[in-house]
């Protein structure tokens, strides 16, 4: 049961990251590689923001989702805006995010050198539950809520809002959707901006719950994020979600059975079957080639 | 200023970066080959005997064997099961084989887990630059020879190069294994240079930096990966040398010219030097004569045989039927007009006669092969070749170079013999150049070999179009409505032109709009309407069949309610 729970709570950040990853495939068929470094950003600015400005450590949650917004804005202007119209943007995109992901991380190193960093001592909670014997504390809580609120408030939002119908008419035609008055720099932007927030709350929140932050830290994930959104299907939010927490329970029960070394080999070992047998993944939609 | 290390580092990254290149060329991203080179080099280094008992270079040489073969191996085998994903789904397919192997050697006895293996060190920067040059070499060769513009050709438009009769699941695989093979090159060099292997020496952060090499160089010409490692290796060199501090500084500015290069320069820093496309080779009459009866060699179907049946043949797209029980013969010879009104299904059944679309009910038979049945690169074989109603030209490949692509199944494999430096190999190059020059000729466009086929006017390129389709040398020649967009002494040169290849054997399936330009070229008039045949004759026939002016301008009854 433990385990289980643990499992829970890491999935869930695993799939806050993977979702921001995959709502910008999703819409505008790129890959950003600059998400993993947002999500190491945030985790320093958060443990700052409670260090220097000694913030309790919920009120650097909303800030970190703001600073996570500007930096989407800064990666679609730099990486992606200029690309736009050239035949290997995809290429182009990928290796222009990893660029500037490199300048996020050695500004990273030069504001809080290559150490590990911590939340100072007494920034948590100490409030603990028990749930069918096993040991939960408040804030593994706040992370499982928080997580799942904002995913659930981003499918509401693709799903209802007058900006959820234009980032779908994008994914579906950029030119019909700008033929049709739609501000397409504008949705793509807001997209750029609401998935880096996201990715950016996943790492704070991350930091939280290992209490610590490397310069390292994004990459790691990376890999599992990639995982997640092609497990779940590319584009698919709700497959994120659940691919996630999947990959959590996995993660765990793994460790569990078959030995902490090969942790790692579950996602990667999930992530090839799924695309050997079913490369649209488990919640997305084969696209249909045309002539 | 510089170390020997540095210039073995530029020669062992450039290498690296060949093997992405090495995809690349075909469009392909790959992330596998950290993966590749790892197991080649724990293999190498624990395979090969000791440089004390056979000497230094015999040691390696046996090294690079087994590295390069266990490179090719894995990516066979990795390529089987993958090579039907396409753009970033490759890429995380191969990056998770990366990270698997990268888990497997750490959890190895005999790799010494994450401690690594010790390796002698035996590698000289000479031996590095000469493999180095090799690997470059090949490339060289490659690029203008049959295999290189077909893999070129799949990069562009991969639908289109099925069409020109290329095999792309072999292309691809091959080029996969080239890269396979090159990365487990790489893994050996590194291992027999650096003295100590650990399985993070091939992680994720290796494949992104053998990426960026690569696209930083430039994908679409043999220098580029030599490029980008001298630039990408230099970089911090210089800056070391020019006193900037370690820390923070370097990993910045060194993002930050990575970030200049890609936005400002989109061919990679091979764009800067100039770059010699194929040039137009006319000939003599007497080579052109020579040339064409020796590339032209299929033999068509004659009046009365049969080119295309089709039995009630129909497709249901989920309930919605683009086309039912439609019956047609077309015999050798005859110019088939096939007009109806949009979204009639005329596309759709071209598409089922070339092998692109499979029916969901009847049959059909086109120059003795069942279409829905077998790849479309083998339809082509049999002498279909078409072109298309939305340009798939090969759009960064030059005018010429597209027809040459077309010429793919007359012409001969040239690669390993220009590798060879064959003069035979030369010769079969040039027949092609003078084969496609002739087809540029024939739609008026051989003014404009060079020009990219994205720079030219939509005319232009249905022209070109044509010409490609041309080049395979057809039995039937499909035309999607290539007089879209020409004025109408452009399309009545069209329609003399579709008379005269009528005259040299071809048949010809046109759909067009032009109705008029359909009356004049075609010997017999097919019309569809709502996916149904529902007339055929001669233009005389159909002109006058009420059925069809319904169709076409509505009946009057309707005209009156509206």
């Amino acid at each position: 049961m433990q385990q289980l729970l643990n499992g829970l709570f890491t999935g869930s950040i695993y799939a806050l990251f993977a979702i921001g990853f995959t709502l910008v495939f999703g819409v505008l068929d790129r890959l950003n590689l600059a998400h993993p470094a947002v999500f190491a950003v945030s985790a320093f600015v958060g443990i700052e923001l409670v260090e220097v400005a000694g913030l309790s450590i919920w009120l650097t949650l909303p800030i970190v989702f703001v600073v996570g917004s500007l930096l989407g804005v800064i990666i679609e202007r730099v990486a992606f805006r200029p690309l736009k119209d050239r035949p290997d943007a995809h290429f182009a995109g990928l290796i222009s995010s990893i660029a500037l992901a490199g300048m996020f991380i050695a500004l990273l190193q030069w504001r809080y050198g290559p150490n590990t960093r911590r939340f100072p001592v007494d920034s948590f909670p100490s409030t603990t539950f028990t749930v069918f014997g096993a040991h939960v504390t408040l804030l593994q809580v706040a992370i499982l809520v928080i997580s799942v609120l904002l995913m659930v408030g981003l499918s509401l939002l693709v799903a209802r809002s007058r900006l959820g119908r234009g980032m779908r008419a994008i994914a579906e035609n950029p030119t019909a959707a700008r033929v049709l008055g739609i501000n397409v720099d504008r949705v793509t932007m807001t997209t750029f901006a609401i998935s880096s927030a996201l990715g950016a709350v996943a790492g704070a929140l991350f930091a939280m719950n290992v209490n610590s932050a490397q310069l390292g830290m994004g990459t790691a994930i990376e890999l599992k994020g990639l995982a997640v959104i092609i497990v779940g299907g590319m584009g698919s939010l709700p497959g994120a979600l659940v691919g996630g927490l999947l990959l959590g329970l996995a993660e765990v029960f793994a460790v569990q059975y078959v030995g902490s070394s090969w942790r790692d080999m579950v996602a990667f070992g999930l992530l090839f079957l799924i695309l050997l047998v079913r490369p649209q993944g488990l919640f997305g939609a084969r696209k249909v080639r045309e002539v | 200023m510089f170390t020997e290390s540095t210039f073995v580092f530029i020669a062992l990254t450039a290498i690296f970066a060949y093997s992405f290149y090495a995809v690349l060329v075909a469009g392909q991203l790959s992330l596998g080959q950290a993966g590749f080179a790892s197991l080649a080099a724990f293999t190498a280094a624990s395979l090969a005997p000791d440089p004390g008992d056979v000497g230094d270079l015999p040691a390696l040489l046996i090294a690079i064997v087994i590295g390069m073969a266990v490179g090719a191996a894995a990516a066979l085998i990795l390529g089987l099961p993958t090579m039907r994903l396409r753009g970033v789904f490759l890429a995380i397919a191969t990056l998770a084989f990366a990270e698997a192997v990268r888990i497997l050697i750490i959890n190895m006895e005999w790799t010494g887990g994450a401690q690594g293996m010790s390796v002698p060190k035996i590698l000289e920067p000479w031996m590095a630059w000469v493999v180095l040059a090799l690997v470059a070499y090949w490339f060289w060769r490659q690029g203008p020879t049959r295999y290189g513009r077909a893999l070129e050709a799949i990069r562009e438009d991969e639908l289109a190069a099925r069409a020109m009769g290329i095999d792309v699941g072999n292309h691809r695989l091959s080029a996969f294994i080239a890269a396979g093979a090159i990365a487990g090159l790489y893994g050996v060099l590194w291992a027999f240079y650096v003295r100590l292997i650990a399985p993070e020496d091939f992680g994720f952060a290796q494949a992104i930096d053998g990426l960026v090499t690569a696209v930083v160089g430039g994908s679409t010409a043999f220098v580029g990966p030599l490029l980008g490692s001298v630039f990408l290796t230099m970089v911090p060199e210089v800056q070391r040398a020019i006193g900037i501090e370690a820390g923070w500084i370097r990993p910045f500015l060194a993002s930050l010219l990575l970030l200049l290069v890609i936005l400002f320069l989109p061919g990679g820093l091979a764009s800067l030097l100039p770059r010699r496309a194929a040039r137009l080779v006319t000939g003599s009459a007497d080579e052109r004569a020579e040339v064409e009866s020796r590339l032209s060699q299929r033999v068509h179907p004659t009046d009365g045989q049969t080119v295309v049946k089709l039995q009630g043949l129909g497709k249901d797209y989920g309930g919605v039927h683009a086309n039912r029980d439609i019956d047609l013969h077309i015999t050798g010879g005859e110019i088939i007009g096939l007009i109806g009104p949009n979204g009639a299904g005329k596309t759709t059944l071209v598409n089922m006669i070339s092998g692109m679309t499979k029916p969901t009910s009847g049959t059909a038979e086109v120059l003795g092969l069942d279409p829905g049945g077998v790849a479309v690169h083998k339809v082509a074989a049999a002498g279909v070749s078409r072109t298309f109603q939305h340009s798939k030209l090969f759009a960064r490949l030059s005018a010429l170079e597209n027809v040459m692509v077309g010429g793919h199944l007359v012409s001969k494999p040239t690669f390993l013999r220009r590798m060879l430096w064959l003069p035979s190999a030369r010769r079969d190059e040039r027949r092609l150049a003078v084969h496609a020059a002739h087809c540029l000729n024939r739609v008026g466009l051989a003014d404009k070999e060079g020009v990219k086929a994205s720079a030219l006017s939509y005319g232009d390129q249905r022209r070109l179009e044509i010409a490609r389709a041309l080049a395979s040398d057809p039995s039937l020649l499909i035309l999607d409505e290539p007089a879209a967009g020409m004025n109408h002494v452009e399309a009545d040169a069209l329609s003399d032109l579709i008379g005269s290849l009528a005259q040299d054997g071809l048949t010809i399936l046109l759909i067009e709009h032009n109705v008029g330009m359909v009356m004049k070229t075609c010997s017999r008039i097919v019309v569809l309407n709502f996916g149904e045949v529902i007339a055929t004759g001669t233009p005389e026939e159909i002109a006058n069949n009420p059925a069809v002016v319904e169709a076409y301008l509505g009946s009057s009854e309707s005209e009156d309610a509206s």
